[in-house]
């Protein structure tokens, strides 16, 4: 009984008599729970193997940064790594987020189509380069490049304690939120240029007509107009970031201490860099449940940071469609 | 024949009309402010780039930036009024904005080739590692069996998420059930789940417990979780193309629900779903710490999916850079430019495919 209300329910569109459709409007809705079924199972497997390492290190495993293996009981804790990753998105925003805005403003209103799409393609193609491949890239140029600069902001700036050094620059947040800046950039431009892009013609002609000049344009309408659109796309490229392994694990140096604001020394965390820098040579199963309750953390995350740019960039797109 | 209502050079010379804007005519002398506002600073930063020691970086961000915004700043007063100084001055910072971005992009590209090629070879993309060791020179070994597995494990992750990406995108757009927005919701959700979250997901359900071990059906099964969203999400946009009226037409054919979809619609978007599948095939190539946590690494050719650890491109990168040897590092350069040319033949394909009409 209950089977054939459930379908009738289900199948508001057409009555399905035939059973052939039945057993087809079956199969294509299991299909399509799938991505529940994967985001459920990460959450189940990883919270499995989490809940053990959180009751035998307790509060500790996320506030504090001992790290030991063989130590009697062995402590683990990854606040350097979760501070970390935080401070790397920080830094890869305040970079990442005024390009990318100017780059959709040069793209959207003052480069002529042909350049507008030309650049559009590239920047796409920027966001399709392999993570792997960027980190080789920041490895071998970036580095070098970003030590110089860090030396000159150390040497002018060095009094603010944001750019104190502790003598060598390699391997510092700073480089990897360039780096990670580097792979937001793209993200973050297509989902800016885009929301620009659908500022109505009639208000920015309006605006012409009143005098308006480019800057009070933006400012009183093409920036409120897609606000909404714009806080979305910044924060799935946060998401992006916050996610980000391999391309921090080259240029990035590991230490468990907390690297509380100073960008320029050499040592930063990274939750994720971390489950692929220790997983290797985890020693014994109890390093690869805390690695992996670590992978829960990262999860959590992203999720929700994910989930809330979502919801942003959805009530926009309502609004204005 | 004196009375011609409709005339029409006069309707092109209107047209003309409200196609122009006055206030923003290039004049000659606003052409002469825009050339000086772009050479003076110019040569102002490069005479004290050769005449001092400082550094260029210094230079560029401290002397060139400022005189840069000030002279666009003072060519747009003199032109156009003091109200358009500050437009002046977001264009030179957008433009700026710009070349970097360009200029990071090239530098990429541009190292991968320059390191690339030298080592680039027949044997190099087509031998593999075995009984090569780090120190052996470059005219030996290659990437052949790291090829295979990119390969092997991309396909095999396809087969198992175009067709449940393609069903997910049926089921908002033909089935249209209660549960859409929700699937939509997960779907968007998933789209975000960082890579190595993937990996490490696989790795606690099918190798911790013994079920798979390190192979490449286990990567492809990560690489297929990152893939499902990209093609939902595609193949979603191009169902919803599809005219209204070949299902309905189909319908008053007298075919079944499930036959509108396999043999109407579905046939209908076909390069549409084509798109959406090497979108997904794009957007997984590449990826590596999925890899690291479940494929493994071997030196040898590898065709067995299921028993054996394989080596892929972005793994035997991974593995590759961390060596000291002068020559692996070089290896891993050659790998970086075949993974790069792999993803930019997906990336042209899917931008000439979407360029055209869809439904074509």
């Amino acid at each position: 009984m209950s089977v054939a209300t459930e379908e009738k329910r289900d199948l508001t569109a057409a009555a399905l008599s035939h059973r052939g459709d039945r057993v087809f409007n079956r199969i294509i809705t299991g299909c399509a729970f799938t991505a529940l079924v994967v985001l459920a199972g990460i959450t189940v497997f990883l919270g499995f193997q989490a809940f053990p390492v959180l009751q035998d290190q307790g509060i500790s495993f996320v506030t504090t940064t001992a790290w030991d293996s063989f130590g009697t009981p062995p402590v683990y804790g990854i606040a350097g790594m979760l501070w970390g990753s935080l401070l790397l998105s920080v830094i890869a925003l305040v970079i990442a987020v005024p390009v990318s805005l100017l780059l959709s403003i040069f793209l959207v209103f003052l480069a002529p189509k042909p350049v507008s799409k030309i650049f559009t393609n590239l920047i796409d193609l920027m966001a399709a380069i392999p993570s792997v491949i960027i980190g080789l890239w920041a490895l071998y140029i970036l580095q070098p490049t970003s030590v110089e600069w860090a030396t000159l902001l150390n040497k002018y700036l060095g009094w603010i304690p944001l750019f104190d050094s502790n003598g060598n620059f390699i391997g510092s947040p700073f480089t990897a939120g360039i780096v990670l800046a580097i792979m937001m950039i793209p993200i973050v431009t297509s989902v800016t240029r885009e929301v620009l892009g659908r500022t109505p013609p009639d208000l920015i002609n309006a605006s012409e007509a009143l005098g308006c000049s480019m800057w009070t344009m933006l400012r009183y309408v093409a920036l409120p107009y897609g606000r909404g659109g714009i806080v979305g796309g910044i924060m799935l490229g946060l998401g992006r970031a916050l996610g980000e392994t391999i391309a921090v694990f080259f240029v990035l140096k590991l230490v468990y201490d907390v690297n509380w604001f100073h960008i320029l020394y050499s040592g930063g965390g990274s939750v994720a860099t971390l489950i692929v820098a220790k997983f290797g040579d985890a020693s014994g199963s109890l390093e690869q449940q805390v690695l992996l309750a670590a992978g829960f953390f990262l999860f959590a995350m992203t999720l929700i940071v994910n989930v809330i740019a979502n919801l942003i960039v959805a009530r926009t797109g309502r609004v204005k469609s | 024949m004196t009375t011609i209502i409709f005339d029409e050079t006069r309707v092109t010379t209107l047209q003309q009309q409200t196609a122009q804007k006055p206030w923003a005519a290039k004049t000659g002398k606003w052409k002469a402010a825009v050339v000086l506002a772009v050479i003076i600073p110019l040569a102002i930063t490069l005479a004290l780039m050769f005449a001092t020691d400082l550094p260029k970086a210094l230079i560029m961000v401290v002397i060139y930036l400022p005189i840069q915004l000030i002279a666009g700043a003072l060519a747009a007063t003199a032109t156009r009024g003091r109200k358009n100084a500050l437009d002046a001055m977001i264009i030179v910072v957008a433009i700026g904005a710009t070349i970097l971005s360009l200029v990071v992009l090239v530098s990429v590209v541009w190292a991968i080739i320059a390191k690339g090629i030298p080592v680039l070879s027949g044997a190099f993309v087509s031998q593999n590692m075995t009984y090569i060791s780090p120190a052996t020179p470059l005219g030996y070994g290659g990437i052949g069996h790291a090829v295979i597995g990119t390969v092997l494990i991309v396909l095999i992750s396809a087969v198992i998420a175009v067709p449940l990406g393609v069903a997910t995108a049926v089921y908002i757009t033909e089935v249209r059930g209660k549960a859409v927005p929700y699937v939509r919701f997960f779907v968007q959700a998933m789209s975000g789940v960082p890579s190595v979250v993937a990996g490490l997901f696989i790795l606690t359900v099918f190798i911790l417990t013994g079920v798979l071990q390190t192979s490449a059906f286990a990567g492809a099964l990560a690489y297929a979780i990152l893939m499902l969203p990209t093609v939902a999400r595609t193949a979603e946009e191009v169902l919803k193309l599809v005219p209204e009226d070949l299902r309905t037409g189909a319908l008053a054919l007298g075919s079944t629900r499930a036959r509108v979809v396999l043999q109407v619609v579905l046939p209908a978007a076909k390069t549409g779903i084509i798109t959406a599948a090497i979108l997904g095939l794009a957007r997984v190539v590449g990826e590596t710490a999925p890899l690291l946590l479940t494929v493994g690494f071997t030196d040898k050719t590898v065709v067995n999916p299921l028993t054996e650890p394989i080596s892929a491109l972005p793994s035997f990168i991974f593995t590759y850079v961390s060596s000291p040897y002068p020559d692996a590092v070089a290896r891993a350069w050659g790998a970086a430019l075949v993974l790069m040319i792999l993803v930019t033949v997906l990336f042209v394909v899917t931008r000439i495919l979407t360029s055209r009409r869809p439904g074509r």
